[in-house]
């Protein structure tokens, strides 16, 4: 989240789309109705009428993997009646710089795609530069080659009616939507988006987000309260396992896991662009400090200047190659991988074509699997169609402690870190996560200092020192690691920082070895001043928009609401005079955290050459409409999911996403207007269960709410199949099938599209043959695809074809 | 100073805190159910589900709403039911509060007529005979606390305290919503210390939101009871 | 841990309600016997975050001072986000904790067994390690195909966890990196 939960409540008009906060993030609705009852508006746009739905203002329906139709007809509306902010587009985003000629968009393809690698060379997608290095800027906003105009004649094509046809929405709700959120574009107003899933699990996952990312630069609801875009994370600490980097292509902080181009850490520090334009922050410039400072984290002492701060001891990528998740299973599937942990998760029915995973499994000759409960991946051995005696699978089970039976802290999808504590003792022989990887790289260093083994070096100088008195993991030594030390005297300025204080913010971190900082966005959490993430007061900021600021920790820097210097005007003074989030009083910023404390330029033509441009992370300053450095394409495109319903793409002739990643094993079939398989699938979650279910299923309250796997699907698709409400049916696609009971529903109801009526089912994804014991309740990943999305490789479980059949 | 509460549906979004928060602390077992092609589960309040949020798709001129209702008993100001079963021991009233309670005496009283005088169809039977429902959570409530359920709201659908704060509180949410929802009443807002705020016509969320048509009419077995003994009720009423 | 301005479900307004039984004869306070003292009355305060969704609510934890183990998990009415609130879920905490399908022991199935084996932690960490070393060392590689140096095995993968804390989370990516592992994700990438 840009924002955070308790800023919905500032909103003009929020839009939950790709997500069903209500019954996925029920608190959040404790914001969202207070909104509401300020005056603003609840939109709810999803394939069915959810809890979410139920409270909205204006509900619209939309065929799953649809929705950059739908947004690129409202960038298209936004344009068209000229209801962006001019003023606001100029000081914070890149709509006035001029585009090269090598740009262009033609036949469904942007320039530069190469049919063979199923990719696109970016470099065609490049701003203008003049002389010095700096994009050349048309402030009229009129050059047809700048940015604006692009966007412009991009989204021409998406018109109501061409819009309706893809998205199967009636072009009266498409225009009621339309119209309620482009009006936040009104000077002082404020429209938010709530996205999760639903926008992420497809083939065009990230262009999703950027098509929303526009549609807010052009209404200026960026950095305002009650604007930003804000996914809604799913899991208590996915925001904080992601700032740590248990990623393949990430390390702690969102630097780039070393790969082959990088062969020397002198050319991994030279790697980012540099800006010439002196007004340009170009944040991601110290990132050296970052670097260096995380590499004496992982290896203290060792780590010195002559052998690169032990850079060559973190293992390399292939330059280009992905190592994700369906990447991962794809290999193991291959018979490449040996030994996997499984620790803390339950891939058995968490990603897509969970049915190739499990295969996958059979191949290994270890496994490790830690977790609260026993659960599918655990027992993949003896699940259904498996026989024991075949499998060769060596299994280990460690029982893991229950959050509340340990100490450390968790980060939520507002970036807000907490701290939590013990409460009750361990149950039985379970052990918290941390004292078993501690415990177990014990073990591995003695081995390694025993036996010797391959290059043992990264093993052994591994700063490994986090037991407490006892031996057991102290929380609070890693949370100070995780920030970082002074490791000589530092003078900064006039001060002198002593050795072996902890470092006050990342503005102190240094490129020569002489701090340390496990993650540099974490630097401040745990300072001199004590356990930041553990405060409680309850005082709000003098803005009183209910951030909170001395209410646990926000990284970075306790920022609560990112890019904030786009909420006012090259003077300083907030666009919104009400809920302001920060201004420029008597020198110096007052409100929340300020994307960097330098001074409003004052004038676009003269600006203050003490002033820096507000998008700090961006290379050159300023928002980017212009996505130049994605895999698919600058601007969003409407493509089709891998499996669809219809032959063509009413808006280009390229059906699917040309750069969607696939697979090629027996186990990746796909089918798209196939007759076998007629109705669009897709998958979500309910309030009373989580991800796969591993936390809620072995709960007897919760099963009791939500004993069975079900499909849901409309009363006229039920009436066409025979299915009475209630039955049990089986879902079927190209790789598994699943039983499930049916709801039949008013809440869904088919599409009208083009030239066809299409039915639309979906499924919750919470079960596994595990829990309950029945063994009958299986999982709806089963059913979804091996592809997903060129620049995240997240799959695209939200939208596949099915065929539902009686038993 | 007796308590009531609000329940505004308007914004009840169906999360069921309420529902669980009810089992948790009250250490109730959860039931053995199935899917039954619907959202809402249990299917009916029980010996041991005393909080139910009922769930009903309708089409209200043409256009969808998804309604939900967060069931329980509505500690009438003068219970049926405690009239029905005549005995202080089995049902009465606690005076600070005016929560009616049941004990479990009720298994030896003629539970079928408890049962048939509740205009609201809240009081079950378990297996031992004796009757339950909701207890307006009068363990926290003596200590200060709120009811498990209303504590748990997210939204502000259910709110709980002064019964005159309440009664006024409801309708002034009532007038608020009027303009939006012309339709929209309060559920027997004299009669019960539970007032609902319905945005349609109640028999849409549940054919008993509202007072049953047997509505605080005595049923036979309470006009006997009377008969018998006219100062029973009277007395179940001290507690 | 500092819990301010403490409102553990006050009331707004109200006092406590009283607990008399006043008006009736002694003997009908038994049969009357609803319970008024609170089943947290001894029990030791923790404060904690949901373990569910990334909303982030404050749960306050209530355990036993005999037992050491759960008795009451609920909201946090101090917590700034959700103010005392709690979902289904969040409602439900004491069941994920005090739940007797939880494994309490480490568990060992052998190649081709047909069942688990209770073993010992000891062992089990043990006899990982050994397995860890063993692929390792056997897969280790220090240049590609293409003779760049890259430090890694490519035959050992990890998923997870979002489950796990910030703490927990760092020190696990430093082990597996040190490992030299590349096939590393977990649930933000689904």
């Amino acid at each position: 989240m840009t924002n955070h939960w308790i800023d919905l409540k500032n909103s003009d008009c929020i839009l939950i789309m790709g997500s069903n906060a209500a019954e996925n993030h029920p608190i959040s609705m404790k914001y969202v109705t207070e909104a509401q009852e300020r005056g603003g508006k609840l939109i709810s746009v999803d394939p069915r009428f959810t809890r979410t739905s139920a409270k909205a203002d204006i509900y619209a329906p939309l065929r799953s993997g649809t929705d950059i139709a739908f947004l690129g007809g409202l960038i298209k509306y936004i344009i068209d009646k000229r209801l962006y902010s001019e003023e606001y587009l100029l000081a914070n985003s890149d709509a006035s710089f001029l585009v090269g000629e090598g740009f262009e968009f033609k036949n469904g393809l942007f320039s530069g795609y190469d049919a063979g690698k199923r990719a696109y060379d970016a470099s065609k997608w490049a701003y203008q530069l003049d002389a010095n290095g700096v994009p050349k800027r048309d402030l009229t906003l009129q050059d047809s080659r700048c940015v604006l105009q692009l966007l412009k004649a991009h989204y021409a094509r998406y018109t109501p009616e061409r819009v309706s046809k893809i998205t199967g929405t009636p072009e009266k709700d498409l225009l009621a939507v339309w119209k309620t959120y482009a009006a936040t574009g009104e000077k002082g107003k404020a429209g938010t988006i709530m996205y999760a899933m639903g926008w992420t699990q497809h083939t065009v996952g990230v262009q999703n987000i950027r098509a929303m990312s526009i549609i807010q630069t052009l209404l200026a609801n960026m950095g305002v309260a009650g604007g930003g875009v804000n996914a809604l994370r799913g899991e208590s600490n996915v925001q904080g396992s992601t700032d740590q980097a248990l990623l393949f292509h990430i390390i702690p902080g969102y630097m780039a896991t070393p790969a082959t181009n990088w062969p020397k850490l002198e050319d991994y520090l030279k790697r980012r662009a540099k800006s010439n334009d002196p007004l340009s922050a170009n944040w991601w410039q110290n990132e050296p400090k970052y670097m260096v400072s995380l590499l004496k984290a992982y290896f203290g002492d060792a780590a010195v200047k002559e052998n690169e701060f032990g850079y060559q001891w973190l293992p390399k990528l292939d330059a280009g190659k992905a190592y994700s998740w369906l990447d991962l299973f794809d290999v193991m599937y291959n018979d490449r991988i040996k030994g996997f942990f499984a620790w803390g998760m339950n891939p058995a029915c968490s990603g897509a074509n969970a049915g190739k995973t499990r295969a996958a499994m059979a191949k290994l000759d270890w496994l490790v699997n830690v977790n609260l409960f026993d659960n599918e991946t655990g027992s993949f051995w003896r699940g259904p169609g498996l026989n024991p005696a075949k499998v060769k699978t060596e299994v280990f089970m460690l029982p893991a402690c229950v959050s509340v039976e340990k100490e450390g802290s968790i980060t939520n999808s507002g970036r807000w870190m907490q701290w939590r504590y013990q409460g009750p003792k361990r149950l039985g022989e379970s052990r918290p996560d941390g004292d078993i990887i501690l415990a177990l790289g014990n073990k591995l260093r003695e081995l390694y200092k025993k036996e010797g083994g391959a290059f043992p070096d990264p093993i052994l100088n591994l700063k490994w020192d986090y037991g407490d008195s006892h031996g057991e993991f102290d929380p609070h030594k890693v949370a100070k690691q995780i920030n970082g030390y002074f490791l000589e005297d530092v003078k900064v300025g006039e001060t002198l920082y002593k050795k072996g204080t902890l470092v006050p913010s990342f503005a102190f971190l240094q490129a020569n070895g002489t701090t340390s900082s496990g993650n540099w966005i974490y630097c401040g959490s745990y300072t001199e001043k004590g356990n930041m993430a553990a405060r409680r007061s309850q005082k709000d900021a003098p803005n009183g928009i209910g951030l909170y600021p001395e209410f646990a920790w926000a990284w970075p820097v306790n920022r609560r609401i990112i890019y904030n210097r786009a909420s006012v005007d090259l003077q300083g003074q907030p666009i919104d005079r009400k809920d302001w989030v920060v201004k420029w009083e008597n020198g110096k910023w007052v409100g929340d955290v300020p994307d960097g404390g330098w001074p409003p330029p004052g004038s676009l033509q003269n600006p203050d050459p003490k002033a820096r441009w507000p998008f700090i992370m961006t290379r050159h300053g300023f928002a980017t409409i212009f996505g130049a450095g994605l895999k698919d394409g600058p601007f969003p495109e409407h493509y089709e999911p891998l499996e669809c319903p219809v032959e063509k793409n009413y808006m280009n002739p390229q059906r699917v996403n040309p750069t969607a990643p696939m697979y090629g094993t027996k186990a990746d079939a796909f089918a798209t207007c196939d007759p076998r398989f007629p109705y669009v699938g897709t998958t979500y979650r309910v309030s009373e269960h989580w991800q796969t279910g591993l936390m809620t299923r072995p709960q007897a309250w919760l099963m009791e709410m939500q004993p069975q796997m079900f499909v849901e699907m409309s009363e006229e698709l039920a009436a066409l199949r025979q299915i009475k409400n209630g039955e049990r049916v089986k879902a079927v696609t190209a790789r598994g099938s699943v039983e499930c009971t049916a709801i039949v529903t008013k809440r869904f109801k088919p599409f009208k599209l083009a030239d066809l009526v299409v039915h639309e089912v979906g499924f919750p994804y919470h079960y596994g043959w595990r829990w309950p014991v029945s063994g009958k309740e299986e999982s709806a990943n089963l059913l979804t695809p091996s592809t997903g999305d060129p620049n995240t490789r997240i799959p695209e479980s939200k939208a596949f074809m099915v065929n539902i059949v009686k038993i | 100073m007796a308590k009531a509460f609000f329940i505004d549906t308007t914004v009840c979004t169906a999360c069921r805190g309420c529902q669980v928060a009810c089992k948790q602390w009250k250490g109730l077992p959860a039931e053995k159910t199935v899917n039954r092609g619907s959202f809402q589960n249990p299917e009916d309040l029980s010996f041991t589900t005393l909080k139910l949020v009922r769930m009903s798709e309708t089409e209200i001129e043409n256009k969808l709403h998804w309604l939900f209702f967060p069931d329980q008993c509505r500690h009438c100001i003068e219970p049926p039911c405690l009239e029905a079963a005549g005995e202080p021991k089995a049902i009465y009233k606690d005076k600070a509060t005016g929560a009616v309670l049941y004990t479990k005496v009720t298994k030896e009283l003629d539970t079928e007529s408890i049962i048939q005088s509740c205009p609201y169809n809240i009081p079950r039977k378990g297996p031992d005979g004796s009757l339950s429902k909701c207890d307006m959570c009068i363990d926290r409530v003596s200590n200060g606390l709120l009811p498990a359920c209303v504590k748990a709201c997210p939204t502000g659908a259910m709110s709980f305290g002064e019964y005159k704060d309440m009664r006024f509180w409801a309708q002034a949410r009532l007038s608020e919503l009027k303009h939006k929802y012309p339709k929209a009443t309060l559920l027997n807002p004299d009669k019960t210390r539970v007032i609902y705020l319905v945005a349609f016509n109640p028999n849409l969320y549940w054919d008993y939101a509202v007072a049953s048509e047997r509505e605080f009419d005595i049923t036979r077995a309470v006009a006997m009871q009377r008969l018998l003994n006219p100062l029973r009720g009277f007395f179940s009423q001290l507690g | 841990m500092e819990l301010t301005r403490r409102q553990f479900g006050q009331i707004t307004g109200a006092a406590a309600a009283g607990v008399a039984f006043s008006g009736l004869g002694s003997d009908l306070k038994p049969v009357m016997a609803h319970a008024r003292e609170l089943k947290t009355k001894a029990a030791k305060e923790t404060t904690t975050i949901c373990p569910y969704c990334g909303v982030g609510c404050g749960a306050i934890v209530s355990t036993s001072q005999t037992t050491g183990r759960v008795i009451n998990i609920e909201g946090d009415p101090d917590h700034v986000i959700n103010r005392g609130a709690l979902c289904t879920k969040g409602s439900s905490l004491y069941q994920l904790v005090e739940n007797k399908n939880r494994l309490t022991q480490p568990m060992y199935r052998a190649p081709g067994a047909k069942q688990w084996k209770p073993v010992s932690w000891d062992w089990a960490l043990d006899t990982i390690a050994q397995r860890v070393k063993a692929t390792r060392d056997a897969t280790f590689t220090a240049q590609n195909a293409k003779g760049d140096p890259v430090n890694r095995t490519e035959a050992i993968a990890s998923v997870g966890s979002a489950a796990l804390d910030n703490e927990e989370c760092w020190i696990y990516q430093a082990m597996l990196r040190a490992m030299g592992l590349v096939y590393i994700e977990h649930q933000a990438r689904i």
